[in-house]
Order: structure tokens, then C-alpha cells, then sequence
């Protein structure tokens, strides 16, 4: 609710079970890390190697130049999957025809498509944003889709009969707040997935940013820096993920409940 | 009543041999029904027209088809004497649904078809404010609508639709939705609001009370396909929420008039179940 204050009590309370479970895990890993035959690095080697790796700058360098891949790759993937959405969604031809192939197309994992990409696009941005962009692009697209789909009838004869003529009005007046919803959904999904592409494009189609760091260090076998360029992988998506969830609710403002 | 405008006035309504049939297909098969068969009927300017018949004798279909919802397939309907080929200004729809939008707040509701209509966005927003006190929503204005009971909402259906000034209320079944005692009050706000403003309104109802209670005149249409059943003049003084209606002898024998002619319809449907079936 909205009314609550906010109370570090309460949301230290909230946080509880995840901080226990943190401390559990973390202090059994350390304890297995810093064991004589252990094949993972104790935390503390992790925190060490991080710090290591940010005071040298190639951690935050490596960061931001795959945020800047994300960030275009999920730019274009939410325009195109919203534009795409509201088309196969609103009209039934291409609906009928396009559905099919894009369903088929939807379960193919991304990492197959990469050497596509790469014959096809080479190892330029161009290539690293596609397999990003198709990482995102489905789940927002489908998202999107459901949700036009899902358009109370009676709420587009409303405005119909409120002089909303063209087709494009009734998108702008009905069809796109009712599907406000459905579409942050599908944003929230995509944002999770663009980081797998991310990763998964600067691993495999050409080495830049944090998959850099992740395919030199693996293929040196430094466990604790590898673990260290990792690490901020799962606490991006996270991180992401929890800011749409919360632009989320703010669009959802009306819903009930 | 004022029985003086003739059908040429701004406000009138002619429903000129109006028909229609719904077609579609279903698992290959082509089927239809015919909500309308033939109805010629006009409505005065400023009166409160109720229209009643059994269900599903296309009410509601005919009243789409003032609003310029759906096109008929025979027939034409002129509205101050011009022909309706879709929504217009003139008219303004009040939904058995509500129909409001639930992303937006009371207030946007009611100033949306005046956006539409490019009035400016403050103008809009004193109109709206202005419109909502009518029906008594002052102060509720900022809350959603699913924030509102049933007759509240519908409240804010009949305060956007009068917010548009049209001359023409066309309302479906609007207090269907909503429960009995609430009902009844919305009735008695709606005599006042109409007082206060006179403006054609074509009500459909199932409910013969509430056709009787209301209405000037009602129209009775036939099970279908429909056509005018009858047209029954209701003989009684305005205004009329000041007193109980019902307990008047001419509120009896409307009731009476209308109720043999449903009721016959209905023993003709049962009898005749099987043989005239689509």
C-alpha cells in the first residue's frame, strides 16, 4: 500500500530470510573454499579479485561497455516487440499467417541463432546487438501480444461511441492502457533475458565487456577472478528486474487488489 | 411533456423500416438470427422514451444502432432529420456495463469524450467537476473505479454522458448492474436530473416497474424478429420523484397493459419452442 511509511524495522524484517540464507550459503562456501582439495575459490578470494579488478578499472570499464550493448539491444528489442505486438495482435491476417513461423522461431534457444548472427553479421556491434535484441525481442513481443489481444471489447465500443474514429485513436484511447500491464510484464521478462544475451554475445560472438573478462579468465583457469566477473551478472539482472517490477506497480496504480 | 416538436426537431429520433441480421459462422456452418425485423418508430424531441419486450427481442441491438454502433441492414435512422452513419455529437450512450475506464481516475472518465471532442483540458476538468456534483460525486473525483460501488460507477457513467450536452441519452439497461435498493434512488436521480434538463432519452429496460416509473411513453417490441408491439402512453404527472409513483391507479394499469402483452408473447414462444426455432 501505498499509505505504509516506511519503516527499516519492518524491512529488515522483510529482507530476513534472504540475509539468512545469505549468510548460510556464503559462510559454507568460504569454508569449503579455504579446504585443502577445494575447487572453488573461498569468497574472501572472490571480494579480493573484485576489488582487485575495480581498482585496475577493467571491472567498471568492462561494465559499462556491456551495459551500452544491453542498452540498445533492449531499446530495440522493446520497440520492435511492442510495434510487432500490436500488430499481430490487432490484426487477425497477419495474425493467421506470421504466428505460426514466430512461435517456432520463439523456442529456438538464442545461443543456437549466434553462429546466424555471425556469418551473417560478423563480429561488429551490429551482430553483439542482434543476439541481444533476440534475447529480448519474444518475450516483450508475446507480452505485448497477449495483451492486446486481451482488450475488453465493450471498452472499445465506449470509445467508439465517444467519437473515437480511427484506428489509431482507439490503440492510443483503449488498446494500449489496457494492455499497460501485460506490456511492463514483457518489458520486466525481456530485461532478465537481454543480460543472458549480453553475456552470451560477448562470450561467443566477440569477446568485449564482462564476457571478456569471463572467457580470459576461464580459459586461465583464475577461478576467483572468474567468479569475480561473474557475480555482477545475476545482481544486474536482479537489479533490473526489481526496477521494472516497481515502474510496474506504479503503472498498475488502478488494478484492484 | 412536450409534445409539440415534431420529428424534424433537433432532438427527435426516426427509426425508419430499421432491420438487422447477425450472420456468422460456426464450426464451417453459416448461421444468422434476426435481431430486427422491421421497426418503424419515431422519437420526440425531449420525451423519455422506455423500450421493453421479452429478452433477446433486440433492445439493446436497436439502441446500438441510434448510437451509430453498428449499421442496419434495412432501414435508416435519422436524428434531426439527418441520417445516422455513426456516433455523433448529438448523442451520448450510458452502458448496462459502465463502461468506464479503469486506468483512469473519475475525473478523467468524464472529461474523455469531451478530450474527444477537443474541448481544452481545463475546460474539460471544470465541466467534469460540475457534472460529477450533479450526481452527487463530489470529492471522489481523484479515485478509480474500481474504488466505487456498482451505482456509484454507473453514477460516473451518467455524469460523462451528460457531461457532453448531447440532446440524446441513450441508456442500456443502465441500472441492470446494479442492485435493487440502489436502483430505485438512481431512478429518482435521474427523474430530477431530467427535470432539471430536459433531454431525449431511449431507455431500454427489462424492468416493467422501471419502464413504467420513468417513461413518457414506451415502446413495446415483439420477440423476434422485433417489430413495434405496441406504444403505450404513461399518464403520469411530472414530477414524479416526489411522490410514489406505483401506488397511482394509471402506474397499475400501464403495468397491467404491458405486462398481458409480454406475457402473451412469452405463452407463444413456449408453445411455439421447436417450430420456429433457428
Amino acid at each position: 500500500m501505498r499509505s505504509e511509511r516506511f519503516s527499516p524495522r519492518a524491512a529488515l524484517g522483510r529482507a530476513a530470510p534472504h540475509l539468512a540464507f545469505a549468510v548460510v550459503f556464503f559462510g559454507a562456501w568460504e569454508l569449503y573454499g579455504r579446504s585443502d582439495d577445494a575447487q572453488l575459490p573461498a569468497v574472501s578470494a572472490v571480494a579480493t579479485a573484485m576489488a582487485d579488478m575495480t581498482a585496475d578499472g577493467s571491472l567498471p570499464s568492462a561494465l559499462g561497455s556491456s551495459m551500452q550493448l544491453l542498452v540498445i539491444g533492449f531499446l530495440s528489442a522493446a520497440v520492435a516487440g511492442f510495434v510487432g505486438g500490436v500488430l499481430l495482435g490487432r490484426y487477425r491476417p497477419l495474425d493467421r499467417t506470421l504466428m505460426p513461423f514466430l512461435s517456432a522461431l520463439y523456442a529456438v534457444p538464442t545461443v543456437a541463432l549466434v553462429p546466424l548472427v555471425l556469418v551473417w553479421l560478423g563480429f561488429g556491434l551490429s551482430g553483439r546487438v542482434t543476439v541481444v535484441f533476440l534475447s529480448c525481442y519474444f518475450p516483450i513481443m508475446m507480452n505485448v501480444y497477449a495483451g492486446v489481444r486481451d482488450t475488453p471489447p465493450e471498452l472499445i465500443e465506449v470509445s467508439r461511441s465517444f467519437l473515437v474514429r480511427s484506428e489509431f485513436g482507439l490503440l492510443r484511447t483503449v488498446v494500449i492502457p489496457a494492455a499497460v500491464p501485460f506490456i511492463m510484464s514483457g518489458l520486466r521478462l525481456g530485461i532478465g533475458l537481454g543480460v543472458v544475451g549480453m553475456a552470451v554475445a560477448e562470450v561467443y560472438l566477440r569477446l568485449g565487456g564482462i564476457g571478456a573478462l569471463i572467457a580470459a579468465y576461464g580459459a586461465t583457469f583464475r577461478l576467483d577472478y572468474l567468479f569475480a566477473a561473474i557475480i555482477p551478472l545475476p545482481l544486474l539482472g536482479l537489479l533490473l528486474t526489481k526496477l521494472f517490477t516497481l515502474i510496474e506497480r506504479r503503472a498498475d496504480a488502478w488494478r484492484a487488489g | 411533456m412536450s409534445k409539440s416538436a415534431g420529428p424534424l426537431d433537433d432532438a427527435g429520433i426516426e427509426i425508419d423500416g430499421v432491420g438487422k441480421t447477425f450472420r456468422w459462422r460456426n464450426k464451417g456452418v453459416a448461421e444468422e438470427v434476426v435481431a430486427l425485423g422491421k421497426v418503424d418508430f419515431t422519437v420526440r424531441s425531449n420525451e423519455f422514451l422506455a423500450v421493453i419486450g421479452p429478452s433477446g427481442c433486440g433492445k439493446t441491438t436497436l439502441l446500438r444502432t441510434v448510437a451509430g454502433l453498428i449499421k442496419p441492414d434495412r432501414g435508416e435512422i435519422r436524428v434531426g432529420g439527418r441520417p445516422v452513419t455513426g456516433p455523433g455529437e448529438d448523442r451520448a450512450v450510458v452502458f448496462q456495463h459502465f463502461g468506464l475506464f479503469p486506468w483512469k481516475t473519475v475525473v478523467d472518465n468524464v472529461k474523455f469524450p469531451l478530450r474527444m471532442r477537443g474541448v481544452p483540458d481545463k475546460e474539460a476538468a471544470a465541466t467534469a467537476r460540475a457534472n460529477l456534483k450533479k450526481v452527487g460525486l463530489e470529492g471522489f473525483e481523484r479515485s478509480y473505479p474500481h474504488q466505487l460501488s456498482g451505482g456509484m460507477q454507473q453514477r460516473v457513467g451518467l455524469a460523462r454522458a451528460l457531461a457532453t450536452d448531447a440532446r440524446i441519452l441513450l441508456m442500456d439497461e443502465p441500472f441492470g448492474a446494479i442492485d435493487a435498493q440502489t436502483r430505485e434512488f438512481m431512478q429518482e436521480q435521474l427523474m430530477k436530473l431530467w427535470d432539471e434538463n430536459k433531454k431525449t432519452v431511449v431507455f431500454v429496460t427489462h424492468d416493467l416497474d422501471e419502464a413504467v416509473s420513468l417513461a413518457d411513453r414506451i415502446l413495446v417490441l415483439s420477440r423476434r424478429p422485433s417489430r413495434v408491439r405496441a406504444v403505450v402512453d404513461v399518464d403520469l404527472p411530472r414530477p414524479r420523484w416526489d411522490y410514489d409513483v406505483r401506488s397511482e391507479p394509471a402506474f397499475a394499469e400501464a403495468r397491467r397493459t404491458i405486462w398481458e402483452m409480454l406475457r402473451s408473447d412469452l405463452v407463444e414462444e413456449e408453445e411455439g419452442a421447436g417450430i420456429h426455432a433457428i
